[in-house]
């Protein structure tokens, strides 16, 4: 029982993880119909930002500084990431935004490509170690689980910005605009909101929340290499797919299962396996429910 | 106040206009009306600029609002009410009506609009938290019609009102159009119950397979027997 | 005639063996070792693309899972090679260590497992996936090559994550670029073919395929079975001759290699995919000094390519070398009878082609025709609907409509918008299962049939909005329609046999005949897109025609149409029905069609009818006026 509970910690933070990137995918699939290959690099990106602004900044680790600290890169990479999402939208997807939805898909793959190989340029191809900033230490839950100091950052930090997320496309004007664009753009053009605008601001906010994501995991994990996205992308798109590709609230509970399934399999079946379990729920997903759990089906008209 | 002046619209491979003019002069409700596929729907959206035309002007107030976007033109006030209504379904009354005031900055502006939409449509007050897919057809169309009034528009274009509304509804629907035009509002109102229509309105232009073929003072065109030929053909 | 062709045939297969053999034996005395590596790569990457190409190119399903078919392949014919090929050696006489002829042998054994094993996986991974579309088969696709990659990557018998090593080194220059060829040739002849027709069909409109008789389903999973198999190949070829397999090669970023020199050649385009193979091949030698930024420019390569030229090289045309006229025509002669060429279609090949006097006396259209004064003898039944309800969740589009169409009767179905006309259609051909009621089709209860088994028993439609296979010639449109009446098998196309060149003239000649009729056929080469859309819809119609229908649903045929062009329009039903004989509904908004070409019509409003008769009957009906007009009452408030 302690060791479920324990296998149910490491999911839940492996979990929020991939919501976090998973809401990247989701909210320009819903926006736009395209899967934006390229969104796991950029959680790379955040990570990679953030290990350099700790020495720009030159942070120490421990205690309240580590704390204040690991906000200040966070905020720097999620700024970054934006910046970088919103160009990218701007020179690689708007001008095949009316091709054929394959051409888009390729376009994708090429800016995938280009990050990978642009950072192993930039950074080089060795795995660097990301300072540890905020102390491991280990409490101990009721029902003899651990919990470690860097997976309730993980959890707390997620949980944050999921909430923040929710306050943006529920509670505000432009969250309405983005709703509104994915539901039926004809129809919100008329209501006057802006799609292109829209548009760059949700490549924005979803890359802000997946280079979070990389930089919350640096902070636990610390080894980042410039291919640390494509794994983790690639699973968290399945999270989208699970918990139905457009819906937020799909992503979010996608990202979770995701993570638990992983650690459920790896942990009592075997770990050998574990990359292949995103895949292998992708497949059932989308043979027995493609439209995913929060997901609506969508037919073409004869 | 709006003018349509010379419009060839291609839409799908087809030229569905092929130079069609009109106009709608200030607080006057005009009428379009004519067949299925004469074109009426193209002409609202290349109006509200989700088309563009291929030759042709449309001008708002001595503007040139041709060539501009779906928003720019919301922004100068010309506010299409869409076929089928357009509700979002997912989105609650609230949420729907707020959309319509998208654009808009003025808090106390919006407020005054949305009690009068409520004055309008009590019907929307009631279910003001409820969400846009569980309203019936005729309740839909008022709140595709309040979202409308919610961006205080200039120019209102409706685009087919009464499709798919039970004749008690249809009453309804054109009683409040009357209320609003009363008011001050300027309609172009696209139908293809015409017998309603013309009633309504002002002035009338009959739309045939995208050409003007009959255009006048709206009682005046009630009464001629081509307006019968233009939708059921002539012998 | 055959006699020839079997003499070309052979004739060319012997000297692309001599070819190759001459090449194997004496290119390393001209050539390094490095280079022949490199000419190698390249075919094996060859044999990837074209492959790929069917798959995505040629069928529209975006596949990126290739790299997993290449792994089975390789694997499981270097795992016959290993376990199986000594004993076979042996028992050819000779030792492993020396195999020479044995070692083709057990190579050729090792690729027909390597293949089949490939394809099979191709059939597994094809049926499931084949409800999905577009960016969900591409993500479905790239799952499963995934899942295989792991999968292997978990068995220890054939190495685990060490790889599996000592797979013998069969393969030599000769093997790789005759199998390229076979490739090569068996997806060209597939290609030019009716069932490369179907698959293209498929890729251009799945929906408009199915109305003509295609089985879209069978035929995603032969683009499937077929690209996996030479996939397969292509992964035993690497095997045996790296002489080690690693699962590494055959992540997804293999997969999007092969997917990139697909695109770059151009999605349908074989010529286009040899040449991407070959230049990709190259690059990365030829980039070397500049390793590091290598990856870099490729991606941006490749996005520039996205932005300015999607088509890549060829589009979906094939390289036309620069010869003069009289070369081209004998080289197309030539390869018509020897292999790539295309069966009968060719300039000389019009006039020359066997039995072109006895094609022009083919019926276009088998029906029997019936006598001039037939008109009042009993016509059979052709279409009753019986109660026919059709509903969406609650709401019921279609409610209890009746209708009967007897041979020869043209029919007219109107209503307002959204009176559920375009449904009945839907129902009759089997989009939609009927909610309640019945369709039969002389006699025969059609419900429940799939599109493409009601389209064979004699159901031919056109759409509202037109779906035509853009991308295709206005010849190639109608020729699919001919799919159901042709019968050469796929293997036929592959080994261009006799019986695939007789039914290929057979359905050209019908192709070309219906489009004389309709007056098209000039236009016969233009890609049906660029048509003006008047000429579109008489293309559809056309095409509808082909299939040889006993029942012809026209959907909103006048759409758009001047009144020159309606007036032609309603003159060429009139005469399709005249001469063809079969039973017409018409849905049509335009009335001066309804009024002037339809016998009886049927008034749908709101899903119910609410009046049949005689055109001058409904334009005088109340309720017929109601409808459209809007209630009487209220008019005079």
């Amino acid at each position: 029982m302690q060791e479920l509970l324990q296998q149910l910690v490491n999911g839940i933070s492996w979990g929020s993880i991939y919501s976090l990137i998973a809401l990247g995918y989701t909210m320009v699939y819903g926006i736009l119909r395209f899967i934006n290959f390229a969104h796991g690099d950029v959680y790379m990106v955040g990570a990679f930002v953030a290990y350099y602004s700790v020495f720009f900044l030159g942070l120490r680790s421990g205690g309240v500084a580590g704390a204040l600290g690991a906000l200040a890169v966070i905020a720097l990479a999620m700024l970054a990431a934006a910046v970088l999402g919103v160009s990218i939208e701007r020179l690689a997807y708007k001008p095949v935004r009316r091709q054929a939805r394959l051409t888009a898909l390729i376009t994708a793959i090429g800016v995938s490509l280009f990050l990978e190989n642009a950072g192993i340029l930039a950074f080089g191809a060795e795995p660097k170690f990301f300072p540890q900033i905020i102390a491991s230490k280990s409490l101990r839950l009721p029902g003899g689980a651990y919990v470690t100091t860097h997976q309730l950052l993980v959890l707390g930090g997620s949980l944050v910005l999921m909430v923040g997320l929710n306050l943006i496309v529920y509670r505000t004007k432009i969250g309405l605009g983005m709703r509104a664009l994915s539901l039926n753009r004809d129809v919100a053009n008329l209501m006057g909101v802006p799609t292109d605008r829209i548009i760059a601001f949700t490549f924005g906010l979803g890359s802000a929340l997946a280079a979070a994501a990389g930089v919350l995991v640096a902070l636990s994990n610390p080894r980042i290499d410039p291919l640390m996205g494509l794994l983790p992308g690639l699973k968290a798109f399945v999270a989208a797919v699970l918990g139905g590709i457009g819906s937020i609230p799909g992503a979010m509970v996608g990202g979770l299962l995701m993570g638990i399934a992983e650690t459920l399999v790896s942990g009592y079946i075997s770990s050998t396996y574990r990359d292949a379990i995103a895949f292998s729920i992708l497949i059932v997903i989308l043979l027995v429910r493609p439209a995913g759990l929060f997901g609506r089906a969508v037919t073409e008209k004869v | 106040m709006l003018e349509v002046q010379n419009l060839v619209v291609r839409y799908g491979g087809i030229e569905a206009l092929h130079g069609i003019s009109l106009r709608v002069e200030e607080g006057q409700i005009a009428t379009l009306i004519g067949a299925n596929g004469a074109g009426k729907t193209t002409c609202l959206r290349t109006i509200s600029g989700l088309n563009r035309p291929a030759a042709g002007r449309i001008v708002l107030e001595g503007r040139d609002i041709t060539h501009r976007s779906p928003h720019e033109i919301v922004g100068l006030g010309v506010i299409h009410v869409a076929e089928g209504r357009g509700v979002f379904a997912d989105l609650t009354v609230r949420e729907n009506l707020d959309l319509g005031a998208w654009r808009r900055k003025d808090r106390a502006g919006i407020a005054r609009d949305r009690e009068r939409v409520f004055e309008l449509f009590p019907r929307l007050k009631e279910r003001y938290h409820q969400s846009g897919g569980t309203l019936s057809g005729g309740e839909q169309q008022m709140l595709a019609i309040g979202r409308g009034l919610m961006a205080d528009p200039r120019v209102l274009l409706l685009d087919e009102p009464s499709l798919g509304l039970a004749p008690v509804l249809v009453a309804t629907i054109f009683e409040i159009i009357r209320t609003i035009h009363r008011s001050g509002a300027t309609i172009l109102l696209v139908e293809q119950n015409a017998r309603m229509a013309l009633r309504e309105s002002d002035y009338a232009y009959v739309l045939e397979t995208g050409r003007i073929v009959h255009a006048g003072p709206a009682a005046e065109v009630a009464q001629d027997p081509k307006v019968a030929e233009a939708y059921l053909g002539s012998g | 005639m055959k006699g020839r062709a079997l003499l070309y045939q052979v004739g060319a297969t012997l000297v692309l063996l001599a070819v190759l053999g001459l090449l194997d034996r004496f290119l390393p005395t001209f050539v390094n070792q490095y280079i022949i590596r490199i000419l190698i790569l390249s075919g094996i990457n060859i044999m990837l693309a074209v492959s790929l190409n069917l798959i995505n190119g040629f069928t529209g399903q975006f596949s990126l899972g290739h790299a997993g078919f290449m792994a089975i392949g390789g694997y499981t014919s270097a795992f016959f090679s290993i376990h199986a090929g000594p004993s076979i050696v042996q028992a050819l006489g000779q030792s492993p260590q020396s195999a020479g002829a044995a070692g083709a042998v057990v190579l050729i054994l090792g690729l027909a497992v390597g293949a089949l094993c490939a394809a099979i996986a191709g059939l597994i991974i094809g049926i499931p996936t084949l409800r999905l579309r577009g960016d969900y088969l591409a993500i479905a696709t790239l799952g499963m090559g995934e899942i295989i990659r792991v999968v292997i990557l978990n068995i220890e018998a054939v190495g685990g994550a060490r790889g599996l090593t000592n797979i013998p080194g069969y393969t030599t220059f000769f093997w790789v670029y005759l199998l390229v060829a076979i490739t090569v040739i068996v997806n060209w002849n597939l290609v030019r073919s009716r069932h490369g027709r179907a698959l293209l069909a498929v890729r251009e409109d799945e929906v408009a395929a199915e109305s003509l008789g295609v089985p879209t389903t069978k035929y995603k999973v032969l683009a499937f079975a077929v690209g996996a198999a030479f996939a397969g190949m292509a992964g035993s070829l690497f095997g045996h001759y790296l002489r080690y397999l690693n699962t590494n090669s055959f992540t997804f970023l293999k997969s999007f290699e092969v997917v990139i020199m697909v695109v770059l050649g151009g999605m349908g385009s074989i010529t286009g995919s040899i040449s991407a193979a070959i230049l990709l091949t190259l690059l990365p030698e030829v980039l070397r000094p500049i390793k590091e930024y290598r990856m870099v420019l490729y991606a941006l390569l490749l996005i520039l390519l996205m932005i300015l030229r999607p088509q890549g090289f060829f589009g979906s045309r094939e390289l036309r070398l620069p010869l003069p006229a009289p070369w081209r025509a004998r080289l197309a002669r030539f390869a018509r009878w020897v292999g790539p060429g295309e069966a009968g279609v060719t300039d000389e090949a019009r006039a020359a082609a066997p039995g072109a006097a006895a094609v022009s006396a083919v019926p276009v259209v088998s029906l029997r025709a019936p006598a001039a004064g037939d008109r009042g003898a009993l016509r059979r039944e052709i279409l009753r609907l019986e109660a026919l309800t059709v509903a969406f969740g609650g709401l019921k589009a279609v409610a209890d409509f009746d209708l009967l169409l007897r041979e020869r009767d043209l029919v007219g179905l109107i209503g307002p918008n959204g009176a559920g006309k375009t449904t009945v259609f839907n129902a009759i051909t089997g989009v939609y299962p009927p909610t309640a009621g019945r369709v039969i089709l002389s006699g025969k209860d059609l419900g429940g049939l799939p599109p493409h088994r009601i389209a064979a028993l004699g159901v031919a439609r056109t759409f509202q909005n037109i779906r035509l296979f853009g991308q295709l010639s206005v010849l190639d449109n109608v020729r699919t329609a001919c799919h159901l009446q042709a019968a050469n098998t796929a293997w036929d196309a592959i080994w261009k046999t006799g019986a695939h060149r007789r039914e290929e003239a057979r359905t050209l000649g019908r192709a070309r005949a219906m489009l004389r009729l309709m007056d098209l056929a000039r236009l016969e080469d233009a890609p049906a897109a660029m048509l003006p859309y008047g000429l579109q819809r008489r293309l559809e119609i056309a095409r509808a025609l082909a299939s040889g229908p006993k029942l012809l649903l026209l959907d909103e045929p006048a759409a758009g149409m001047n009144p020159q062009e309606t007036a032609e329009l309603m003159a060429l039903i009139q005469r399709i029905r005249d001469e063809f004989g079969p039973a017409v509904l018409l849905v049509e908004h335009d009335m001066q069609v309804v009024m002037g070409i339809c016998e009886r019509v049927s008034v749908l409003d709101y899903g119910i009818r609410i009046a049949e008769g005689t055109p001058a009957e409904i334009r005088r009906h109340p309720k017929v006026i109601e409808a459209y007009l809007g209630p009487e009452g209220a008019a005079h408030a």
